[in-house]
This record gives structure tokens, C-alpha cells and sequence, in this order.
């Protein structure tokens, strides 16, 4: 916890981003274009955080890349795959 | 004694999966990369799978819906009465040339406004003997109740604008079910009406003038004026059911059990999601717990993005609008 209240700049863009993509959702129900592109932006931003925020912390590594990709595209797949079957 | 070993070894394979451990190297084996790179493969496989299923003949695939076209018109009311604006009447023709429309488009495998051949929503009016000063047509499908259909219909601005337009007077509803790429489909087509003769001003006799006889402008062009035709600019073998009865029943729909596409990756997906996100507090509490330290992305960081994924899968609901 007190890790997360050194770092709250980064964490409250992280909920910023997180927060966007939800609403996003609620906004733009039923648009399938607008909600594909909210959720490859999601991806991609949450991605772009996980890599500035290793790098600030100095311990920014391929594997934590690769770790921060993997799940982006976890919830990619997820969104992706319902958005279609919609 | 053999038995024992089993079960210890059934017990360590858990711990490996869901826990970190000095045989994971300390961090719970499923939330791996290499563990999530297989979820995502699984589940991309898991649609494509989805997607052949209609081209194998199994008949297994499709979305059980209980839609009242009597509902959609009441609820379409009930908006335009909140709206200021009068309520819509039930128009037989127009409920028969949205009928004809919904068999086009499954006749014809397509789902969009202006079909493949490039006949217009208002030729339907037209074929159907509905002379019209005004039309709109929207559409929608794989809605699984009225009320979510326009609710649809008005969370798209320019659905919304047909369905609370002053222009219309009358209103027909086809709920129609078929198959629509080999996927069991509810249809609903909304078609919106003012007679032509509804509206064209009644000249006084006394100016010796004959009553009006003209047959109403109809044009395929692009929104003629004062003939207005808005339907909402984007994005086989079937079964029609009147426009008065609802078509299809929830459940077993003529003998087979349907699986919703949407309800099954919606599970699934819950399912996958929900399972990472446990095994992501329980290893983040134990790291914590234990000081390990390890080179890795943030629990909390994944956490929160996999939590906003679990909100968003709940937030999607199934249907299409166009």
C-alpha cells in the first residue's frame, strides 16, 4: 500500500486510463467501430504505462515488457471476441 | 501408500498453479506469460471454433428471444410520449412491409438497409401498397427482449431520431427469426410512416379546383423534399412469424437446445478473467506476506486492468443495431 501512495501520480493515470475505457463501453454501447478502437487504445495504453512506469523505476526489463503485452492481450481477446459475437 | 503419493502430488501440481512457490519460481505458474499466452491462444481458437460451427451443419448456435412486436411498439410509444411527441399507431401494411423486408434479408443473407442487390428499405413500402408522405426503417438483432432493442435504438443518435421524429404517424414491427450466416438470428425491422394522404392539404372546392388524385412522389434518390425516406446511415431459409405473435420462444427452438455465441464467450470469458484475477490477489497477498522480491509487472497494475476487463465484459450486451 505504501508503494502504491509513493507512486500515485502513476496510479491514478493508470485508474484515469482504466476509467476512460469504461466509460468508453457505457458511452459508445452498441458502436461496434467506437468500441473496437476504445479497446485496442486500452490495450495499447495500458502497455505505454507498464513500460513508463518500470522505466521511471528503473527496473524496466524485456520480460516485464513482454509481461505487460501478454496481458494487454489477454483483455484484448476478451473484449475483441464479445464485441464480434455481439 | 500409493494413494498418498497421488494425492501429494495432486496437492503440489495446485500449489505450482495457483500459489507462489520455490517450483515457480515464486510467482503462481498460471499467471505465467508463457500460462496467459496459452489462455489467449485457447480462447482465439475457442471463436474460431464458434465461427465453423454454422458452416458444419450443426445446427446448434443462435440467440432465444422472446420479442412481442405489441411491446416494441408499446415501449417505442413510451419514449415518444416522454419525448412530447404523439404515440404511433399500429399500421397492418406497414407491419406487412416490414415483414417482406426481414424475409429479404434472410432470403438473401444480408443484414444492412439497402440489400445486395441494391433494392431500397422504401421499396417495401411501396410493394406493399403503403403510399407514403414519410418513412424510416431501423433495425436491430440478436436482442433477446424488447425493452433492450430500443433501448438500443436510442442510445444511436440517428436511430433515436427516427424513433422520436414528428414526421411519423404510424409504425409496423416484424420480429422475424431465421437463419442469417448459418446462426439462428432474431430479426426486428421498424418501419416508421405518414400516408401521402395524410398530409396533402385539402383544397376547397370553391376554387374549382379538382380534388387531389396524384399519386405520391416516390423516389429512390436520396431524400426528395417534402417525401422524406431516413433510415439510420451506418455501419437461406427462413421462418416468419406474424407480426402480431411473438416468434421466438426462450429455450429449445423447434426441437434444438441453442447456444447464444455471445453467452458462451461471455462465460467464458468470465470464467478465464475471474480465475486469473484470484490467483493475481492470493500471489499478490503471499509475495507480499513472504517479502519476495522478483522481477515482474505490478500486481496491482494487473489487477486493475483485469478487473476494468470483468467490468467491461459485463457492461457488453448482445444486438446489433443498424
Amino acid at each position: 500500500m505504501k508503494k502504491i501512495i509513493k507512486d500515485l501520480p502513476h496510479y491514478l493515470s493508470l485508474a484515469g486510463i482504466l476509467a476512460a475505457g469504461i466509460i468508453g463501453f457505457m458511452v459508445f454501447s452498441y458502436e461496434r467501430v467506437f468500441l473496437i478502437a476504445v479497446a485496442i487504445g486500452l490495450a495499447l495504453a495500458y502497455v505505454a504505462w507498464g513500460i513508463i512506469h518500470h522505466a521511471i523505476h528503473r527496473d524496466l526489463y524485456l520480460s516485464v515488457v513482454v509481461e505487460y503485452i501478454v496481458v494487454a492481450s489477454l483483455g484484448l481477446v476478451v473484449i475483441l471476441s464479445l464485441i464480434f459475437q455481439a | 501408500m500409493a494413494k498418498k503419493l497421488k494425492v501429494e502430488k495432486i496437492i503440489d501440481r495446485l500449489v505450482h498453479l495457483f500459489l507462489p512457490w520455490h517450483t515457480n519460481n515464486q510467482k503462481a505458474r498460471l499467471i505465467h506469460p508463457q500460462i496467459i499466452i496459452l489462455f489467449v491462444i485457447k480462447l482465439v481458437v475457442f471463436q474460431v471454433i464458434l465461427q465453423f460451427i454454422p458452416s458444419s451443419g450443426l445446427k446448434i448456435l443462435g440467440y432465444a428471444a422472446n420479442i412481442a412486436p405489441d411491446e416494441v411498439v408499446r415501449i417505442t410509444n413510451e419514449k415518444r410520449v416522454e419525448a412530447g411527441l404523439l404515440p404511433l399507431e399500429m399500421n397492418p401494411t406497414l407491419a406487412q412491409a416490414a415483414q417482406a423486408k426481414g424475409a429479404d434479408m434472410l432470403n438473401n443473407n444480408y443484414w444492412a438497409h439497402v440489400s445486395p442487390d441494391g433494392t431500397q428499405p422504401w421499396s417495401f413500402f411501396i410493394n406493399s401498397g403503403y403510399s407514403y408522405r414519410y418513412a424510416g426503417e431501423n433495425l436491430a438483432r440478436d436482442f433477446t427482449n424488447p425493452v433492450s432493442a430500443v433501448d438500443a435504438w436510442m442510445a444511436s443518435p440517428t436511430h433515436k431520431d427516427n424513433l422520436l421524429s414528428a414526421n411519423y404517424r404510424e409504425i409496423g414491427i416484424a420480429v422475424i427469426e431465421g437463419d442469417l450466416d448459418g446462426v439462428d438470428t432474431t430479426i426486428i425491422v421498424q418501419f416508421f410512416g405518414t400516408k401521402y394522404t395524410d398530409t396533402v392539404p385539402s383544397v376547397p372546392i370553391a376554387e374549382g379546383q379538382p380534388a387531389s388524385t396524384e399519386a405520391p412522389q416516390v423516389s429512390i434518390s436520396p431524400t426528395p423534399v417534402p417525401v422524406a425516406v431516413t433510415f439510420p446511415s451506418p455501419s437461406p431459409t427462413s421462418s416468419l412469424v406474424a407480426a402480431e405473435t411473438p416468434v421466438a420462444e426462450a429455450g429449445p427452438v423447434g426441437g434444438r437446445v441453442l447456444i447464444s455465441p455471445f453467452s458462451t464467450t461471455k462465460g467464458v470469458s468470465l470464467v478465464v478473467v475471474g480465475l486469473l484475477l484470484n490467483v493475481l490477489v492470493f500471489d499478490g497477498l503471499i509475495t507480499r506476506r513472504r517479502r519476495i522480491a522478483r522481477i515482474g509487472g505490478r500486481t496491482f497494475a494487473h489487477l486493475s486492468f483485469l478487473g476494468m476487463i470483468m467490468a467491461i465484459v459485463l457492461i457488453l450486451k448482445a444486438g446489433q443495431v443498424i
